[in-house]
């Protein structure tokens, strides 16, 4: 359990902006203050959405396998469904993310943006039955 | 099977209204040398006690002992010690078969001549002198000759009546190589041995004795006069080294302190032991369950509770009939999957006439487990019971299901399925309104 | 203006070729998927409707439980019949995706009112799967290439015995589903990364959580997509496709994969799925340095952040192997060892080296099973280079791993023969689509350097050519041969495409036939029922199995335990429905090594162990009389081994050898082996059956000692027909208490030697 949550929760902690390490280095600070600005420039509100989405997911995966290091993993199945939803939910919206991105428009040539969140729902659908199943 | 077969006798029993458990017909085998009236007083004690006796000769073949497979008499007594030989039907094989089919034997054994029940005997892990070694004892002090002995019972034996006094032997002695069958009934004094009567003039006699057998000196407590035996299908056997100790001659025969001695009690006891009357035990019922339930389960669950109840019975030669015994004090309860994983003591419950009850938790390993009930002490009838039962995991729905500790997962899976619902219903909306955009911008 | 070499009507129009051509290829597969299942009812056609072998044994009595008592009961079973006094916790310990299936459709059918019996769909199940197969295989080739590629794969994995071998009627086991969802999920993931789609990536992963429900064979499939995406990542081939389908995969397959009991945690706890987690998070790493560098264009953050990402990946790899040491993680198994060294399960774990599937496979074995299709797959895989886009990439991968492990074990070699069959159709298809596409070359673009060089040193020039050209198709090889190597290739006249044809038909041709041939004599025995010749040339049925095991069924109290060696178990079970000490699935070493040590113990030695066992009945298989090779003693020496490794101290191999280290049952035969009780019973009263003469053993080709061996503590209660079975019945102990060898002999009324008194003191001297 502790190699998939440490992976997973390592790429966690940087992508959100604002928990970005503050002990960078001078000129990362400045390439974060760019990035940031990059960021909400160029993006669009939906896909600002899909951001917060991911947001709130990581914080639940991050406090979930805080709880799951620090207090008990006993219940390990109860465990990897809750963080497996996480996880899975958040690849499957990223995902839809970077389908539904324009500037990934000539990687997806046969995905329109609406197929792609059909897909998105579809599996996400398929995710939280399995999770369910595992849950209890 | 034993359950049954019990079951079957008693209703046998019931019907013939005999004393033993197990049948009331007894074929006495006599040599044609031997004076049957001799023995009066022992064959009317059987008589009385309600046995049908039928006598025959050793060389005899009728009535046969064996019809088709089917023993024709409960118990045999074979008091032959000059035949070197027997009818047809009474080989060492034949007999060893009749005990397979649950008939008892009462054998005497010859001091004087090889014959078919001396070779037997070594069967029995019971070990003779050469022939014509009788027990020779020169004390006490008495008139009657040196391989007339009187022997003191044991103080207290299952097998015998309490305060027997001394009783007199005359024949074989024979030692005996371990094991946990044979029940010693009468120990040599230890002031005597075995050796030829014709040479017996002293300490030379004894030295030379035991010189000429070569492996030591047959003599000594160690030595075994009358030896039962218990076979594993719980028939029983007595070999008796002299058949004299029957007679009534030896009966009425005082002892060197002027008092009667015990031969007739003790013969009495002996035949009681050796036909089943006495110390004979059955397993009525076996019963187990889960506790604070009353209908045994066809498999059992890893770490329930059950309690497992076994109804014993004894014989009551009085009144001829089984009882409820609570007497065991010291039964034991196994729970074995190749080894005992649960060894635990089956009191007998007060209050409950014949019932031994225990509660335990059944350990937490899977398999097939037998509950064995495995009592066997010596002059008792063996109780063995083995009762097969599955133990399995719990089934997938008996796992406790909500845990307390799970739940920050719980609400973590279930946040992450409202927050997909959320996002879903946001980018629909979300999507309506792009689309009117683009429907705009197209437009 | 090209010319042709032949004309092809011009006046049809395109919707009606299309439509034909779609016709054709429905018609094409539909009778694909015929020849398919027609081809694998050798078994019922030559023998009768019967289950084979040995775990399709374990398979049927499972479904047999599922159809009648519902899945929950099913899930729940405990069988304390198997591996006694154990037991098994069958739920817990199977892969019920095959069960479940044929459940499945034994409830829609009887929905339907069709009282199909259980047996005949398990019987038929593996038949109707290989067409499915093939539909999977096409939809994968198509995707490689193109269609008329497709139909040929499917065509050839309809009926390459490699497949029919695992697949035949009856041979009702895991693989004959399992090789279905092998390709349909690979098609699925080949599909998700050409258009990233996370649809296909949950399809895919639906279909991998089929797979890991139903065959062992799916860490195949675990290892094989990580690889393929690592391959693609180092190669700078990382797109968001990847990430989609990958991530799509990975989260729903491994959370869906760990639903089945056997499999449990696994997926998080095991080395053999650690690569797949690792690539996972690799990916998202990636993903996320992507995604950054989209927005920001500064070059010393992207140093920072390759810097970052190394470090990152370094941490993960060395977390995975620290927990790996910390035992949070289990290290791999042993059967993964002897993977990779061939010579580690006979070391360390003869159980698994016993079995015959887990041998290297021989080499003509490759060409018995794959035929022509042998050579024409490195051709295959060369032309995914020339192409090399990522489901070439794939397949490439596919053919290098499966190859070395078909190399390795027998069993694996069904992994190999799905890409051999679709490398083999691409190589295939584009010689044929050279050969007949009408169109020739225009003569006058031939460069005459070329054209000067060609005539005379064909061989040394396609040499050359080789290694440096990049060749694009095998039609470009064979244009090199014929002296056409113009850049707009093609086939000059019509004679040439004959010639070619028609030796590419005749080799169809052989195929089909030697397939045919391989699939009824070698891959259609049941196993369970011997076939063989009389000298008059009439086939005779050799039935001792069955004979032996409908005897115990009937004769034999309902809880007897039988003991026999662990090949039997299942069929013991199955067709005797007896309690077995010992079956095919081989969880336990140490209870299998007990009846190995029951086995290659005398009889002394082995009561005890019997009697501990409540075992009253041992069946052994004994070829001696009828050549029946694959009997007991032909196993013994495994059954020493066996226990070997776990009673060193008390059997050990070299003893059951003679001096000169030959093995041998006659009179040479050393004392350790022919008081072993698996001599004694094989041989038990041989003799006699010879009539004086000397006894022969007829697969051993060896002569029995005059003196049979004898037996006494068991009781031989039957033997079939034909020797090969034979029961023996374990004696109660004796009711004096005596050792049976003593009792035996009183019985035969032998004289006894006379025992002496315990010496307890000596005499005076």
């Amino acid at each position: 359990m502790a190699p998939k949550s440490s992976a997973a929760t390592k790429q966690h902690a940087t992508p959100a902006p604002a928990a970005a390490p503050e002990a960078s280095p001078a000129a990362a600070g400045n390439a974060l203050q760019s990035l940031l600005n990059a960021y909400n420039q160029n993006t669009s509100p939906r896909l600002k959405l899909i951001d917060a989405f991911l947001v709130f997911l990581m914080i639940s995966g991050v406090l979930q396998f805080l709880y799951c290091v620090l207090v008990t993993n006993f219940p390990f199945n109860a465990f990897l469904a809750g963080f497996g939803s996480c996880v899975g939910q958040f690849v499957l919206t990223a995902s839809l993310r970077s389908q539904v991105n324009p500037a990934n428009r000539n990687e997806f040539k046969d995905i329109s943006p609406e197929r792609a969140f059909a897909d998105f729902a579809l599996g996400s659908i398929v995710l939280h039955f399995f999770v369910y199943n595992f849950l209890g | 099977m034993l359950l049954r077969r019990a079951a079957a006798l008693l209703a046998l029993v019931l019907t013939a209204c005999a004393r033993s458990s197990t049948g009331d017909s007894v074929l006495v085998v006599l040599d044609p040398s031997l004076d049957k009236d001799a023995y009066s007083t022992f064959w009317a004690g059987l008589t009385d006690k309600g046995y049908n006796l039928t006598f025959r000769t050793a060389k005899e073949a009728q009535p046969e002992i064996i019809q088709d497979e089917v023993a024709q008499f409960s118990h045999v007594v074979v008091f032959a010690p000059e035949s070197k030989n027997l009818a047809q039907d009474l080989t060492p094989q034949a007999l060893v078969s009749l005990l397979d089919k649950g008939t008892n034997l009462l054998l005497a054994l010859s001091p004087s001549k090889q014959t078919t029940i001396n070779t037997l005997a070594s069967e029995f892990s019971l070990v003779l002198p050469p022939p014509g070694t009788p027990l020779i004892s020169h004390f006490p002090a008495r008139d009657a000759p040196a391989t007339v002995v009187p022997v003191s019972p044991p103080a207290a034996h299952p097998v015998l009546s309490s305060g027997l006094p001394p009783v007199w032997f005359s024949g074989v002695p024979f030692a005996y190589t371990p094991n946990p069958l044979l029940i010693p009934i009468l120990s040599a004094p230890a002031e005597s041995f075995a050796a030829d009567t014709s040479s017996d003039s002293g300490a030379d006699a004894v030295f030379e004795s035991a010189d000429r057998a070569g492996e030591g000196l047959w003599a000594g407590s160690s030595l075994s006069l009358v030896a039962g035996f218990q076979a594993t299908t719980g028939a029983r056997v007595t070999f008796v080294g002299g058949v004299e100790t029957f007679s009534d001659e030896f009966a009425q025969k005082e002892l060197p302190q002027g008092k009667s001695s015990g031969n007739k009690q003790f013969a009495e006891d002996v035949a009681g032991w050796t036909f089943q009357e006495t110390n004979a035990l059955r397993i009525d019922k076996v019963e187990h369950h889960r506790v604070n339930e009353t209908e045994p389960r066809e498999m059992y669950t890893t770490n329930d509770n059950v309690v497992f109840t076994l109804h014993v019975s004894k014989f009551n030669p009085i009144k001829d009939t089984w009882e409820p015994y609570s007497g065991i004090k010291d039964m034991q309860l196994e729970f074995t999957m190749l080894d005992p994983h649960i060894r635990t003591s089956l009191p007998p419950i007060p209050g409950k006439a014949g019932e031994y009850s225990v509660a335990f938790r059944v350990p937490d390993r899977h398999g097939v487990f037998k509950f064995v009930v495995n009592h066997k002490r010596k002059g008792w009838t063996h109780l063995e019971s083995t009762t097969v039962v599955p133990v399995v995991p719990p089934r997938h729905d008996e796992y406790p299901r909500f845990l307390s500790a799970a739940w920050p997962y719980y609400i973590g899976a279930m946040s992450t399925s409202a927050a997909f619902v959320l996002f879903v219903a946001l980018w629909l909306s979300g999507d309506d309104r792009e689309g009117r955009k683009k429907g705009l911008k197209t437009e | 203006m090209a010319t042709k070499a032949y004309t092809l009507p011009t006046n049809v129009a395109p919707e009606t070729v299309a439509n034909i051509r779609s016709l054709v290829r429905i018609v094409s597969l539909a009778l694909i998927s015929a020849a398919a299942i027609s081809s694998r009812l050798f078994a019922v056609v030559n023998f009768e409707s019967i289950i084979h072998e040995f775990d399709p044994w374990f398979n049927y009595r499972a479904t047999k439980l599922l159809a009648a008592k519902g899945f929950y009961e099913f899930w729940n079973w405990f069988d304390p019949t198997a591996w006694y006094p154990l037991g098994r916790v069958v739920g817990g310990t199977i892969y019920p995706g095959l069960m479940a299936t044929s459940g499945v459709i034994y409830n829609v059918l009887h929905a339907l009112n069709l009282p199909v019996d259980i047996r005949n769909i398990c019987v038929l199940l593996a038949p109707g799967f290989s067409a499915l197969t093939a539909w999977s295989t096409y939809m994968f080739t198509k995707e490689l290439k193109d269609e008329s590629a497709g139909l040929l794969a499917a065509a050839f994995i309809g009926i390459v015995p490699g497949y029919i071998s695992r697949s035949v009627a009856g041979s009702y086991d895991n693989e004959a589903i399992a090789i279905f969802l092998l390709m349909f999920t690979f098609y699925c993931w080949i599909k998700a990364l050409k258009t990233g789609s996370a649809f296909f990536g949950t399809l895919a992963a639906l279909f991998y959580f089929y797979m890991v429900a139903a065959w062992g064979g799916y860490a195949f499939i675990t290892n094989m997509i990580p690889l393929h995406a690592l391959a693609l990542i180092l190669m700078g081939r990382f797109s968001s496709r990847l990430y989609v389908a990958y991530s799509s995969w990975y989260a729903i397959g491994t959370l869906a994969s760990m639903q089945v009991p056997f499999v449990g945690f696994q997926p998080v706890r095991t080395s053999e799925h650690m690569a797949a987690l690792g690539v996972f998070g690799l990916l998202q790493i990636i993903a996320f340095a992507e995604l950054v560098r989209s927005h920001v264009s500064s070059k010393q953050f992207q140093t920072l952040l390759y810097a970052s990402v190394v470090a990152m990946g370094l941490v993960g790899f060395f977390g995975i192997v620290g927990l790996t040491y910390k035992g949070w993680i289990a290290p791999w198994t042993g059967r993964f060892y002897s993977l990779w060294d061939t010579g580690y399960a006979k070391k360390y774990i003869p159980i698994i080296a016993s079995v015959s599937e887990h041998q290297p496979t021989a080499w003509p074995s490759f060409f018995m099973d794959l035929h022509m299709l042998i050579f024409l797959f490195p051709a295959g895989v060369i032309m995914c280079f020339s192409k090399l886009r990522d489901e070439h990439i794939f397949v490439i991968i596919y053919s290098v791993v499966a190859s070395y492990f078909a190399g390795v074990m027998v069993r694996l070699m069904l992994t190999l023969t799905p890409v051999v069959c679709v490398a083999a159709a691409v190589a295939l298809s584009s010689l044929l689509d050279t050969y007949i596409d009408p169109t020739e070359p225009v003569p006058e673009e031939i460069e005459p350097t070329e054209a000067e060089a060609t005539p005379q040193d064909p061989a040394k020039k396609s040499k050359k050519a080789a290694p440096a050209g990049n060749p694009t198709s095998l039609g470009e090889y064979f244009s090199r041969f014929t002296g056409n190597t113009n850049k707009p290739r093609g086939i000059f006249g019509i004679n040439n495409r004959l010639i070619v044809l028609f030796n590419t038909f005749g080799m169809l041709v052989f195929f089909v036939i030697h397939c045919t041939w391989v699939t009824s004599n070698a891959y259609s025995s049941p196993s369970v029922v011997l076939a063989s010749t009389g000298a008059d040339g009439n086939p005779h049925i050799i039935d001792d199995f069955r004979e032996a095991y409908y005897w115990l069924r009937q004769n034999t109290p309902e809880d007897a335990v039988v003991m026999s060696w662990w090949d039997y178990g299942y069929q013991i079970a199955g067709m005797a429905n007896r309690t077995t000490l010992v079956d095919n699935n081989t969880w336990n070493n140490t209870h299998i090594a007990t009846v190995g040590k029951a086995m290659s113990s005398s009889e002394e030695v082995a009561y005890p162990i019997l009697k501990k066992h409540d075992v009253d009945y041992i069946l052994i298989i004994f070829g001696g009389l009828l050549g029946y090779s694959g009997d007991d003693i032909n196993k013994f020496l495994w059954m020493v081994r066996i226990a070997q490794g776990v009673w060193p101290d008390e059997i050990q191999e070299p003893n059951y050898f003679t001096k000169q280290g030959e093995y041998r049952v006659d009179d040479r035969a050393p004392d350790t082996m022919k008081n072993s009780l698996m001599y004694k019973m094989s041989y038990y009263r041989f003799n006699e059956l010879f009539g004086g003469q000397q006894a022969m053993d007829r697969v051993r080709g060896q002569q029995m000692p005059k003196q049979g061996p004898t037996l006494d503590y068991l009781d031989e209660a039957f033997t079939s027909e034909n020797w090969i079975v034979r029961i023996y019945q374990v004696r109660k102990e004796d009711i004096l208490g005596r050792d049976l060898k003593i009792a035996n002999a009183f019985e035969q009324g032998r004289k006894r030697k006379k025992t002496k008194p315990p010496v307890r003191r000596r005499a005076l001297a």
